[in-house]
């Protein structure tokens, strides 16, 4: 770990001042502080110029060791421009008198000599890399372990629990959480009187669907995995889908552990996100298809990012240039040269695993062999960090907000490090299984609480109850579908087929269909056309963890009068024509979309919209009314 | 078709922020949804004083040859057996509007407004493998070479962040002329066509389709006004009944409302208008209209009119269409400046006459120059990008410019504080036409388009850790000589 001036000032007090020599730590370390380090040190990085360490003073290339009269680094104090002085005459310091920038001249003309260790960077939380063991508070015999912790938090807080929902709102946040989809009204129907229903068997029967649990979180998995369909690479074979793998393995709740290797060791047909994308033309050296490997392995298992270290030393966290290169070198053929701000540096790279305390990849291995080291790594019941980061982007699909967060900087304090470390254990307990971790989740008391009335970001977070989650773009649309009762066909053009699509012969695979059946095709399986993207879902260039949870203006504008909703509404009142009366459309609606029952107003209000015989215009309006509902698109 | 006088006097009531009053919620949160946020330090930049409010980006989509059209060079008449190392220029060069100024033949309109224009030739952008278009318009556009860590912000989704819309009701960032569905390099194209981090609420509303731009802003085809006003009275009449109504001062709720009514504003404003081409006077539409993108230039102007901040027009980028000439250079460069000429011209004039083009910029520009056939780099030889390869002249194919070359390129700016009739920077004269003094680069010329908007080159957004800067690492300087 890096140290700071203390010690460093003792390392000096023994340095003789007879050498002419630049005293760092007495001389120039005084002057960067006062005049630099506001605005270049520390997680601050203006213009790109960060001083934290030597290596990132010279990858800015500011200065020119042993040419201080060619050095910007110098000629920016000394500027008459104020836009180009520094420190900028904004910042109400005063300019460099001529002693000090003598020091810095002759630091510069000397070599540049820095205490090795030394950095003006910020300490930070690291969070511990091994599982640790939870001592759960105690409680009533039986009590889910989350509302043990959750309760002690709270007292701790002096903060009240908040409020139970009730069993319809519980069972329509639970089923479009792990289906995609609101409850069916027959499932309203059969409720118990309230307070009845069994919420535990609820949840299972939810997660023992498995086509519908799949067809969910193939959405989550799809944005974290970048499985586009089109896009980017696929014009020259620079890409490839994983998603026969990715359904079959949702389809299977394959083991967290074993879905890790073989994405990161793989075989056939899961090759496609270690594979990356594979840009034509003259690519920065950050985002070769090696380094990709590396940001993509660390971003989506590991919680880290390695996007910063991959062009140059982090200037945010401690992740090194060094260490985002032993990474790619894992995955990469070739030898690495390190590259520093596209610049190269001579260094050669070195297959190497970023906490070595778990174990490291053999570099002279050949690298499928190297893969399968790293995968084991990845995946080594002693790494809590890859079982922390997947049970807090869980946490985070269902609670709407992570344990830490944001969710993929796992180097960020937890506000409750129990839950996360007991998630975590839970994991490995259950044989890496991600739906009994969701399981865990639901049935909690903690998941089936009333949402917070949240205002925009209040500084520092305290629970207070779920956040609302906002419909993904395929949610809203299944669930529309759902409503009105229209499925698409399978359509090839929508759908995909032959070089760059396939999405449904890889469902009708897994489920060992000749041809499609009536199975609805759901949104996640089609291209993403413009009503998908207006709604948020992303193109898969970059790793997506996380969906806006905002509607905008110009998706509002899509809403009220873009072609693909209209159709749907059109097809939908075409659907609903004269197969109920109005009143009863009215409920059978509400109970659909929203899983309630229409109050006496609303039914007054809707019968205006409806009229006696509703004309299919006069249906299709009653529909878009209710599906504009913030009560429609967001999950209570 | 009749103008619809729906919105005001018959539903006052849509004209106005109801949604949100009515049900009484309060915050006034940007809604920015956790990132990306400003640097604490983003307040203390002092932003420049802008020269302009709206910026029109003409954009010459495939790579408009310079020594064809703005940077005139020796002209070589088509003749068969003429070696095609002895051809610079297709175009012999015609006067302007300004004694110091020539252009190619062919931009005549254009030529009689350089007395309004300031002319760069010498801008320049580094070669990213001279390739993939897409991947130079990404640059171009973000200021960022693809591919990038994080989504970059096109341009025109900084002004909309930064500055946002000039009223209420227009969209602060609108694309007028590209299909961005259904050819090559579609999917390229909408990775910079984008809001980028800054989340879709400052990306573009696109219009690839001038003349039914006015479909944007209506009711869904086959709706008339009444219904679609009295659909949205329904939606306000449940929200009000609804007992779930004690919720919705939550953000993520709020947000869903405010945009809904954002939505229904413009759609029901008077500035809705501006985007019904069949309104504008039958003389004037004639005289725009070259095809979609003249209608796209008018477009542009009733936009700006009404209060657009950025619009861009372009001719639009399909490979090897329009400026993407990789034969038959000399026959397609003459169509296209016969599409861009007169509307170009018209849209400059309209505006002045307009009292708006001193406080509207408008650039011309375009990913890169062309080239005859020379300066081959490896793995990217001349011979490879065209599709008329040839040592001499055999057939009308091979004349003209046929192979990309970034070592400089002419960009045209109007009005927005900018100077008149002034020309800036120069290239060689001879082969090869690199720039050869003051030259500009992506970030100089983004930082002078910043700059003129009020916006400083330095304006900067975190986003996962990492600051964002409008102009790259915001090294972009502002090209002070061409400002009035």
């Amino acid at each position: 770990m890096a140290f700071r001036i203390p010690s460093l000032l003792l390392l000096f007090a023994l340095a003789s001042s007879l050498h002419a020599a630049v005293d760092f730590a007495h001389e120039v370390v005084p002057i960067l502080e006062k005049n630099c380090v506001e605005c270049h040190g520390g997680d601050k990085s203006k213009g790109g110029l960060s001083i934290n360490s030597r290596a990132l003073l010279l990858d800015a290339d500011v200065l020119e060791i042993g040419k201080p009269e060619d050095s910007l680094f110098i000629e920016v104090l000394t500027a008459e421009d104020p836009e180009d002085r520094m420190p900028p005459p904004k910042k109400k310091k005063e300019a460099l008198n001529s002693a000090e920038i003598a020091v810095l001249e002759k630091w510069i003309a000397e070599g540049l000599v820095w205490e090795e260790g030394f950095t003006f960077a910020v300490d930070r939380y690291e969070p511990p890399l091994k599982p640790r063991v939870v001592k759960l508070p105690a409680g009533a015999p039986g009590t889910n372990p989350i509302d043990l912790i959750v309760a002690a938090h709270l007292k701790s807080k002096e903060t009240k629990a908040p409020q139970p929902v009730d069993d319809r709102t519980f069972l329509r946040r639970v089923t479009l959480d792990l289906t995609g989809l609101p409850p069916a009204p027959e499932a309203l129907s059969e409720l118990p009187s309230e307070g009845k229903l069994d919420r535990a068997a609820a949840v299972d029967k939810l997660l023992a669907n498995n086509q519908a649990y799949a067809e969910h979180w193939m959405t989550f998995w799809n944005d974290l995995l970048r499985n586009e369909y089109i896009g980017t690479g696929y014009i020259e074979g620079g890409r490839q889908q994983v998603t026969t793998w990715l359904y079959r393995s949702l389809l299977e709740n394959k083991p967290f552990d074993a879905f890790i290797r073989e994405i990161i060791a793989p075989g056939p047909d899961s090759g496609g996100f270690i594979k990356g994308i594979k840009w034509r033309g003259v690519v920065n050296a950050s985002q070769t298809t090696e380094i990709q490997f590396s940001q993509n392995v660390s971003q989506v298992f590991l919680g880290i990012n390695m996007k910063c270290a991959s062009c140059h030393d982090s200037f945010t966290d401690r992740w090194t240039l060094k260490e985002a290169y032993g990474l790619a070198q894992i995955y990469s053929e070739a030898p690495l040269e390190l590259v520093r701000c596209d610049k190269p540096t001579g260094e050669k790279a070195e297959a190497s695993w970023i906490f070595p305390e778990l174990g490291n990849v053999d570099p002279t291995k050949p690298r499928d062999e190297r893969l399968k080291q790293l995968a084991e790594l990845v995946t080594h019941p002693e790494n809590g960090r890859t079982q922390r980061t997947i049970v807090n982007r869980l946490w985070n699909q269902m609670m709407g907000r992570g344990i830490v967060h944001p969710v993929d900087a796992m180097n960020t304090e937890p506000w409750n490090e129990d839950i996360l470390d007991h998630l975590a254990n839970y994991l490995v307990v259950s044989k890496y299984d991600l739906k009994a971790v969701m399981r865990l989740i639901a049935t909690s008391r903690t998941y089936q609480s009333r949402t917070e009335v949240r205002d925009e970001d209040e500084g520092t977070y305290v629970f207070k109850g779920p956040v609302r989650k906002r419909m993904t773009a395929e949610q809203f649309i299944d669930s529309i579908r759902q409503v009105i009762g229209v499925w698409p066909a399978p359509d090839q053009n929508a759908f995909g087929k032959g070089l760059t699509g396939g999405q449904l012969t890889a469902v009708m695979e897994a489920h060992g269909l000749k041809e499609w059946d009536k199975r609805p095709v759901r949104a996640v399986f089609a291209k993403r056309d413009e009503l998908q993207a207006a709604l948020g879902r992303p193109n898969r260039e970059q790793v997506v963890s996380a969906r806006p949870d905002i509607v905008t203006t110009l998706e509002a504008i899509n809403l009220a009068n873009g072609p693909e909703l209209a159709a749907l509404l059109k097809a939908g009142a075409a659907n609903l024509q004269g197969k109920a009366a109005p009143r009863e459309l009215i409920e059978n609606t509400y109970l659909a979309a929203l899983s309630r029952k229409p109050t006496d107003s609303e039914v007054r209000i809707a019968m205006e919209i409806l009229g006696e015989t509703p004309t299919p215009e006069a249906t299709e309006d009653f529909l878009w009314s209710i599906f504009m509902l913030p009560e429609f698109i967001y999950i209570n | 078709m009749t103008q619809e006088n729906w919105y005001d006097e018959a539903h006052p009531e849509l004209t106005r922020r109801r949604f949100l009053s009515a049900l009484g919620a309060t915050t006034a949160a940007t809604f920015l949804g956790g990132a990306p946020r400003a640097l604490a330090d983003e307040k203390r930049i002092k932003q420049p004083t802008a020269t302009a409010d709206s910026c029109i980006l003409i954009w010459m989509a495939g790579g408009m040859a310079a020594p064809e059209t703005f940077d005139p060079k020796r002209y070589k008449p088509y003749e068969v057996g003429t070696p095609v190392d002895q051809i610079i220029s297709t175009f012999p060069a015609i006067d302007t509007a300004v004694d110091n100024i020539k252009i190619c033949q062919g931009l005549e309109n254009i030529a009689g407004v350089m007395d309004r224009a300031t002319l760069i030739r010498s801008h320049f952008q580094p070669d990213l493998g001279s390739i993939l278009h897409s991947r130079h318009q990404y640059h171009w556009h973000t200021g960022y070479v693809p591919p990038q860590t994080v989504a970059a912000p096109h341009i025109g989704a900084w002004m909309a962040k930064v500055l946002g819309g000039r009223n209420d009701v227009m969209p602060a960032f609108i694309n007028i002329g590209q299909q961005l569905e259904g050819h090559g390099e579609s999917e390229e194209l909408k990775a910079f066509t984008t809001g980028g981090f800054f989340g879709s609420e400052y990306g573009p509303m696109n219009l690839p389709f001038p003349d039914l731009a006015s479909q944007a802003v209506k009711p869904p085809g086959g709706m008339s006004p009444d219904r679609f006003s009295k659909r949205y009275k329904a939606l306000e009449n449940l929200l009000k009944n609804s007992p779930k109504s004690g919720e919705l001062s939550d953000y993520h709720q709020e947000s869903m409302l405010r945009s809904i009514d954002n939505a229904h504003r413009l759609l029901g404003s008077k500035e809705r208008e501006a985007f019904d081409l069949t309104l504008e006077k039958k003389e004037i539409f004639d005289e725009y209209n070259t095809g979609r993108f003249g209608q796209g230039c008018l477009l542009a102007r009733r936009l700006v009119e009404n209060g657009a901040r950025f619009v861009e027009v372009t001719t639009e980028y399909i490979p090897f269409v329009h400026w993407d000439t990789h034969e038959n250079g000399h026959s397609t460069v003459e169509r296209m400046k016969k599409e861009i000429d007169r509307p170009i011209a018209r849209l400059i004039k309209d505006l002045e006459e307009r009292g708006l083009l001193d406080r509207t910029l408008v650039v011309i520009a375009t990913e890169f120059s062309r080239d005859m056939m020379i300066e081959g780099v490896p793995g990217s030889i001349a011979q490879d990008q065209s599709r008329a390869a040839t040592d001499v002249i055999k057939e009308m194919k091979h004349y003209g410019l046929h192979r990309h070359f970034t070592g400089g390129s002419s960009v045209v700016m109007f009005g927005g504080g900018m100077k008149k009739g002034f020309l800036y920077g120069a290239t060689a004269d001879e082969r090869p036409c690199l720039v050869r003094e003051n030259p500009v680069s992506i970030e100089d010329l983004h930082a002078t388009i910043f700059t003129a908007m009020g916006i400083s080159p330095k304006t900067e957004y975190s986003i996962e850790g990492r600051p964002f800067y409008a102009t790259k690492d915001g090294i972009g300087k502002a090209v002070r000589d061409v400002f009035a």
